[in-house]
């Protein structure tokens, strides 16, 4: 008995599935954060804000306090490409009370990230032909190391720093203490994934032509036969069902934070909040005590004070 | 576990780690302890601010929560939820990387996992995943969701009142997760059952009822106002007239009301007088006190929208009210997060009287409080500074060795970082700064901010406070100072008790203070021989 369904299920119908639910699910996120109302403006202002010309404001202060739309935008691309809120992180040290910079987690968080993404960009030389010139330079790039065939170290470096991230999960007390089996889940998804995938490429090789025509149908919609998915080893079939699930799960996973950041008002919204008011679109009628009432309530006092011309002096 | 020194005898501070599983295992009134719980509201403040109210007791097994109170929670939270968009992300984005973990200050002072801003923020993320999201429905705890519970809101009630607001974890998360936003939301949740702390209540009352958190009556800010000018007579021999309520004044001047009574406020609310009776004799500035509007200060913010709108409206109206044109605000921590961040919001559109805040005595255009009309006493004071309109003898603070508290709110709410820095420059010759990681946008709280300024939960505050203690004795002890400058009226509050806590010399004081010390007045005829708190000046009389 063949898996030939199986596989023709995986290769034909399976990117589908996930492909929609991946889609329909991060828009529902998003637009229904986008539904509520942003009620006050709150950024965490990390650096001196704008004030009188002769108080400093270097450079940093600028994007970590940004003040224009242009400084916040600075801001969001120093958040998002360079992690720069993680690469502030600290610990302290309880036995000798003071903190000390530790910058291991932004380096391996940033590790992590970049070698995901490169991967994602190099896997686009099966989805597009010819393959756009920038795509092999990435290749070429990252196949730095001379073994046949060339090793990719962001394959490596991606496994690594995944381990590490979740050692230090398991490992450290703290970490383990609030890390939830979701957590485990979404890196032991993206283990397999890279694990499977650097298999395939080193030791159980599959027939990359048939790989990229599994490839070149799915994004042109054009399912392939039985005889090519018998061309491809198992491996890749496990590679392709792991990445379509995590695919999948992403909407209902903590792995939404790559949008939600751009939603974040602490982070999205400029430090000049006394310069151009933020608009709260609920923002209810007040209720309390008016002036008048108030000075009903305390009329004899308050009438003292007139009486005293509106001013107290020392007694001497 | 690990021991911190504290004068010869020790502090001890247990982690205790466990598992996932207990993080979503409620704690209940068996596990309160003394010095970390709060005392229930009182029927007065409830009945007054429309919370509902009942008799309970944190320690007691039944905390007779009102009928229906799991629906009325839920739609709360639902209501929240529809409201704030940072709340729906924060509550879908955290992905528990743990870079916030040591940051909190009441962590690292009680070393229980559950004071963790991750933790505290899944408080309420376990029920949001129970009951808005999918996968909290069906997979339960393993989605990391946990029922509603009785238990629940003790755990709640108890941890959420662990929290300052000070916004430090935020500062520091990759994805801005703003832990007082989310604390704010849940408090504002247990308000709607009722379930909430006494004493910012208290606070929250006398101020929508007085327009001072104290509840000061017209007569005793007065009273007050009239001690603070006899104290500077003493002191300088200047006479000084303080105008309250004085319409057509130029510029409405609040403060946070602890000024008015407690010390070492009083100091700073001296240095404000003196200060303003200068401008008004060399440059004819006019303003005025409001008792409609006597406080800066608003526990609103650590309580709920309304709350804050509450209170933070009268300003406007009172400067609406008096005509004037801007509106000057005093050294305050959680103000100046309302006061920046929050009042022209709720309370917009401003009142039409208002003009651009322009300085009379330079002419300097505030151009980052255009809209707002209000500005901080230390940019107001900078700017002054910066155009020698000030007569300064530095020498007069001598005898203090200055280091600079940043505030949580000033600080990460507002970014105020370099104008105090240069006023306490321009006023002191001996400044010294903490430890790089204890300031700036990484500075510790005091550990009593955030509606936590309360005798019962005495023992969180000095560990709260245990970080900043430590680096205040570090440059006692590296620079021998002996002053540490706080331009927040908690600060000043909470400090005095902390350094004897953590038995270390040093005196608390505001950035007016120092002004006001080193403040040369043109009418003072005689030399001046005792700064504010009535010590010898350096190098005059006294000891020498």
């Amino acid at each position: 008995m063949s898996f030939v369904y199986l596989k023709l299920f995986v290769a034909d119908v399976l990117p589908y599935i996930a492909g929609i639910i991946f889609i329909i699910g991060t828009l529902n996120r998003i637009i229904n954060w986008a539904k509520s109302p942003v009620a006050l403006k709150i950024p965490t202002t990390c650096g001196q804000q704008k004030t009188l010309p002769f108080i400093r404001r270097t450079w940093e202060d600028r994007f970590d306090s940004p003040y224009t739309m242009l400084e916040t935008i600075g801001r969001m691309i120093l958040e998002v490409f360079l992690f720069r809120s993680l690469f502030r992180n600290t610990r302290y040290w309880l036995d000798k009370q003071r903190g000390v910079d530790t910058r291991w987690l932004w380096l391996f968080a940033l590790a992590f990230h970049y070698s995901l993404l490169i991967i994602v960009l190099r896997h686009l030389r099966f989805f597009t032909n010819p393959i756009p010139g920038f795509l092999s330079w990435i290749n070429v790039l990252d196949g730095q190391v001379a073994v046949v065939p060339p090793l990719y170290i962001t394959g490596i470096l991606a496994l690594v720093a995944l381990f590490w991230l979740w050692a230090r999960r398991v490992l450290c007390s703290r970490e383990r203490n609030i890390s939830y089996p979701a957590d485990h889940l979404i890196l032991a998804l993206v283990a397999g994934i890279l694990i499977t995938g650097n298999l395939m490429r080193y030791i159980f090789k599959v027939d990359l032509y048939a790989v990229k025509e599994v490839a070149l149908g799915i994004v042109s919609f054009h399912p392939v036969s039985a005889a090519v998915v018998n061309q491809i080893g198992w491996i890749f079939f496990v590679h392709l069902t792991l990445v379509c699930v995590t695919i999948a799960y992403l909407p209902f996973s903590k792995v939404m934070h790559f949008a939600g950041v751009f939603f974040s008002p602490t982070r999205n919204m400029p430090n000049d909040n006394r310069a151009h008011i933020h608009i709260n679109p609920w923002n209810p009628p007040y209720h309390g005590i008016t002036w008048e009432e108030y000075y009903q309530m305390y009329k004899d006092q308050l009438d003292e004070i007139a009486e005293n011309g509106y001013k107290v002096k020392p007694e001497v | 576990m690990v021991e911190v020194e504290r004068n010869g005898e020790y502090v001890k501070v247990e982690q205790r780690f466990t598992s996932w599983k207990d993080l979503l295992k409620p704690i209940t009134e068996k596990d309160f302890k003394p010095g970390f719980y709060h005392y229930p509201i009182l029927k007065r403040d409830a009945e007054e601010l429309g919370i509902p109210y009942r008799d309970w007791d944190p320690l007691e097994p039944d905390w007779h929560l009102p009928e229906g109170w799991k629906e009325t929670f839920l739609n709360k939270f639902k209501e929240l939820l529809e409201k704030h968009r940072q709340f729906k992300v924060f509550m879908d984005i955290c992905v528990r990387c743990g870079a916030c973990a040591d940051k909190c200050h009441y962590y690292l002072g009680t070393g229980d996992p559950k004071n963790m801003p991750v933790a505290r923020a899944e408080l309420l993320r376990s029920i949001y995943r129970r009951y808005f999201t999918k996968a909290g429905k069906i997979f339960g705890k393993w989605a990391g969701a946990r029922e509603l519970t009785e238990d629940v809101i003790k755990e709640l009630y108890y941890y959420l009142y662990q929290c300052s607001l000070c916004r430090r974890c935020s500062a520091f998360c990759p994805y801005g997760i703003d832990t007082a936003d989310i604390v704010w939301r849940g408090r504002e949740m247990l308000q709607s059952i009722g379930t909430v702390q006494r004493f910012m209540y208290i606070s929250i009352a006398a101020c929508a009822r007085t327009g001072n958190h104290l509840g000061l009556l017209p007569g005793g800010m007065a009273g007050s106002l009239r001690n603070a000018a006899e104290d500077i007579y003493d002191i300088t021999g200047v006479e000084i007239e303080v105008p309250i309520n004085k319409k057509g004044a130029d510029i409405l001047f609040v403060a946070p009301s602890g000024d008015y009574f407690a010390t070492p406020h009083w100091f700073a609310l001296m240095g404000y007088l003196m200060l303003f009776h200068e401008l008004e004799e060399r440059y004819g500035f006019t303003y005025t006190w409001s008792t409609y509007a006597g406080e800066g200060g608003n526990f609103g913010t650590f309580a709920s929208y309304e709350l804050a709108q509450k209170l933070n409206h009268k300003i406007y109206e009172a400067a609406e009210k008096l005509g004037v044109k801007w509106i000057l605000g005093g050294e305050c921590g959680h103000m100046w997060r309302d006061k920046h961040q929050f009042m022209a919001t709720m309370n917009y559109p401003l009142p039409k009287t208002l003009e651009d805040p322009v300085n009379p005595i330079t002419g300097t255009y505030f151009e980052n409080a255009a809209e707002a009309k209000i500005v901080h006493i230390a940019e107001f004071v900078a700017d002054l500074i910066e155009h020698k309109k000030l007569k300064l003898d530095k020498s007069r603070n001598d005898h203090w060795k200055v280091t600079f508290h940043d505030s949580c709110n000033p600080a990460r709410g507002m970014g105020l970082y370099e104008e105090p820095r240069y006023v306490i420059k321009n006023v002191c010759n001996y400044f010294y700064e903490m430890p790089e990681h204890t300031i700036r946008e990484k500075t510790y709280c005091c550990g009593s901010g955030g509606g936590l300024l309360t005798d019962e939960v005495m023992e969180l505050r000095m560990r709260g406070g245990m970080a900043r203690a430590m680096a205040v004795r570090h440059v006692h002890k590296k620079y021998g100072v002996n002053f540490l400058c706080a331009i927040c009226a908690i600060d000043k509050a909470a400090f005095p008790h902390l350094f004897e806590f953590w038995k270390i010399p040093v005196e608390v004081g505001g950035m007016m203070e120092l002004v006001g010390n080193a403040l040369i007045l043109s009418d003072e005829e005689q030399e001046r021989e005792l700064d504010l708190r009535g010590n010898p000046l350096p190098g005059k009389g006294g000891e020498e």
